[in-house]
């Protein structure tokens, strides 16, 4: 445990120092990580601690965007206020969504939850008034951090708005799964139909964590549509939570920072092929399928076994 | 009337297509447990190896008997490189496996046909359309409802009336008990993998004259699929027949009254089944 506490302040260390040492781009790509490590976090509150893998994350993410989008733009509120506004809205919607989907388990779950996101990014694609269909809503601004305090315009500013938001999260994230709370996930995880004959039922616990992921997938979603200026249909597609599902396996299932990683490392190795090639779908697919088959563990998980074995 | 009747029409043409592409993935969950995502690729893939086809021979007969053999075979040397190995562990890793080569083969095809779709033209006696009482219908549209119910009763035929079907079933019902009973399980996989590869790649053959094979026709039919068979009930083959028409009705009947909102009408009608039958109407509780 030592170990991983030294990791955890160099991560932390260099966190900090980046904003001085790297080049503007260099800092927006790690503001992009970041957010998408925030979306994988999330998933990975349902997906690895209590075993409910959905494949309609996106559509909390797309929804947090959108919210967020149309506060900045229309009201021109600080950046905080949309925040709250797209984590606000994404578990709002979650709430019916999550009551229907968690009377269905195991794949039936995975399908609904897509079926339902699926149909909010129908509702986005089509509500032109609202979301701009499928130009999305372009030119949101960056405004301040509070009512005429700084702004955030500079990427200095925005990557440690970003920064704070994804180190909170996890902080949040790690005191829920070690709380009892995150222990009942971990037995309806493990055996459901125990923890019903126990007494208790699963539902609740689910529901509440169902809702709870999508509110803080919402806040990255709310971080994305001012960090790159729009929200879009194509952050709520279905491609984007299948993306999610990977990013959470190459980090590490279970194990909070692994996706952050497995985030970082997925976008990045996208960003690479990308500048080789147009089609680096072709060896995402083969990554993926070795990553499956021979590192079941992802790297955080396969890190951590190899240091217990040693 | 006569615009009932086509729409009644549509509606079964439809049903038809997502018949071919639901069964094999209803066929492989029951077998294998596993929810198969590159299924649709398969389709999309008879698509444009139909239109391969078509170029090369000037027909479409062969097209129709050489696709699914080839697709099939592709989808069994899929299954015995990688699925296999992964039975064991918890279903997510399948699904994660299956979305890795849907990306692997969909990109394939892009780099090998290039962006733009490619149309296939139907038989010359299936072209133009027949009257039917005081009903025009195009004639290619009626073949593909005649040739998913040949397929339909012939895939139950076989399922309930041969050696090799009962095997299956007894796979699907009880995979260790069947293994120790002396069914070779892992062939039986493979097969039924392969199988319901070469259904979904017939389907593309047999939807490519009327939608063209176009990138992303894969990933549109896995999504309507995975709603047929959430309604209907996974692994069960009424349950594919059901929710195919059942979809295929509600997107003719959508797209005609109410156009800005079809899909919603499906995930409606999905949504609305699913609150009474969480496993579907024919679909059996884990």
């Amino acid at each position: 445990m030592r170990g991983s506490r030294a990791l955890a302040t160099v991560a932390l260390v260099a966190l900090a120092v980046v904003p001085w040492v790297a080049a503007r781009h260099q800092l927006s790509l790690l503001t992009d990580l970041l957010i998408y490590g925030l979306f994988a976090l999330s998933l990975d509150l349902i997906m690895g601690y209590t075993g409910m893998v959905s494949f309609g994350h996106a559509a909390y993410f797309g929804l947090g965007a959108y919210a967020s989008a149309l506060v900045l733009i229309h009201f021109g509120q600080p950046v905080p206020v949309a925040l709250g506004a797209g984590a606000l809205l994404a578990g709002a919607v979650a709430l019916p969504v999550g009551w229907f989907s968690t009377r269905a388990t195991g794949i039936y779950f995975a399908m609904l939850t897509l079926a339902f996101a699926q149909l909010l990014y129908t509702v986005a694609y089509k509500w032109r008034d609202l979301t701009g269909g499928s130009d999305g809503i372009a030119g949101v601004p960056k405004t301040t951090l509070f009512w005429g305090g700084p702004s955030l315009a500079s990427p200095q500013a925005f990557y440690a708005l970003v920064a704070v938001c994804v180190v909170l999260s996890l902080l949040l994230c790690r005191a829920l799964v070690r709380s009892p709370f995150g222990h009942a996930l971990e037995a309806i995880r493990e055996n459901e139909r125990r923890f019903t004959s126990l007494g208790r039922d699963p539902r609740p616990f689910k529901l509440v964590v169902f809702v709870i992921a999508a509110v803080f997938a919402g806040l990255a979603g709310a971080l994305f549509a001012p960090f790159r200026g729009f929200a879009s249909p194509e952050v709520m597609f279905w491609v984007f939570s299948g993306q999610g599902l990977m990013m959470v396996l190459m980090g590490g299932i279970g194990t909070l920072v692994g996706p952050i990683l497995g985030a970082m490392v997925f976008i990045l190795i996208q960003e690479v092929l990308s500048s080789y090639t147009e089609h680096w779908m072709i060896f995402t697919g083969f990554v993926f399928v070795l990553m499956v088959i021979f590192l079941p563990d992802g790297l955080v998980g396969t890190a951590r076994r190899l240091r217990m074995r040693a | 009337m006569a615009n009932l009747g086509e729409q009644l029409l549509n509606a079964l043409t439809l049903a038809g297509l997502l018949f071919l592409v639901s069964a094999g993935l209803s066929l492989v969950f029951g077998i294998l447990r596993v929810v198969n995502f590159a299924h649709g690729v398969f389709y999309m893939l008879g698509a444009y190896l139909g239109y391969t086809t078509v170029t090369l021979t000037g027909w479409f007969w062969p097209a129709l008997l050489i696709v699914p053999p080839v697709v099939g075979a592709l989808g069994a040397f899929l299954e015995s490189s990688t699925l296999r190995f992964i039975y064991r562990r918890p279903p997510i890793y399948q699904l994660l496996l299956t979305f890795g080569l849907a990306l692997i083969l969909e990109e394939a095809l892009r780099i090998l046909y290039g962006p733009t779709a490619k149309g296939i033209d139907p038989p010359a006696y299936l072209q133009g359309a027949i009257s039917l009482g005081s009903l025009l219908y195009p004639r290619y549209r009626l073949f593909v409802v005649v040739l998913s119910l040949v397929v339909a009763v012939g895939v139950w035929v076989f399922l309930r009336k041969t050696r090799a079907g009962l095997v299956i079933r007894a796979v699907a019902q009880n995979s260790e008990m069947a293994d120790c009973l002396g069914a070779d399980v892992a062939r039986v996989r493979t097969l039924v993998f392969g199988a319901a590869c070469a259904l979904a790649g017939l389907g593309g053959v047999a939807a490519a004259p009327m939608t063209t094979a176009y990138l992303g026709m894969g990933i549109g039919v896995i999504v309507d699929a995975f709603v047929v068979v959430v309604i209907g009930g996974l692994g069960s083959m009424g349950g594919s027949i059901a929710g195919s028409l059942i979809v295929g009705a509600a997107q003719t009947w959508g797209a005609f009254y109410l156009p800005e909102t079809a899909m919603v009408i499906m995930y409606a009608v999905m949504g609305a089944i699913l609150i009474f039958r969480p496993w579907g109407l024919f679909g059996e509780e884990e």
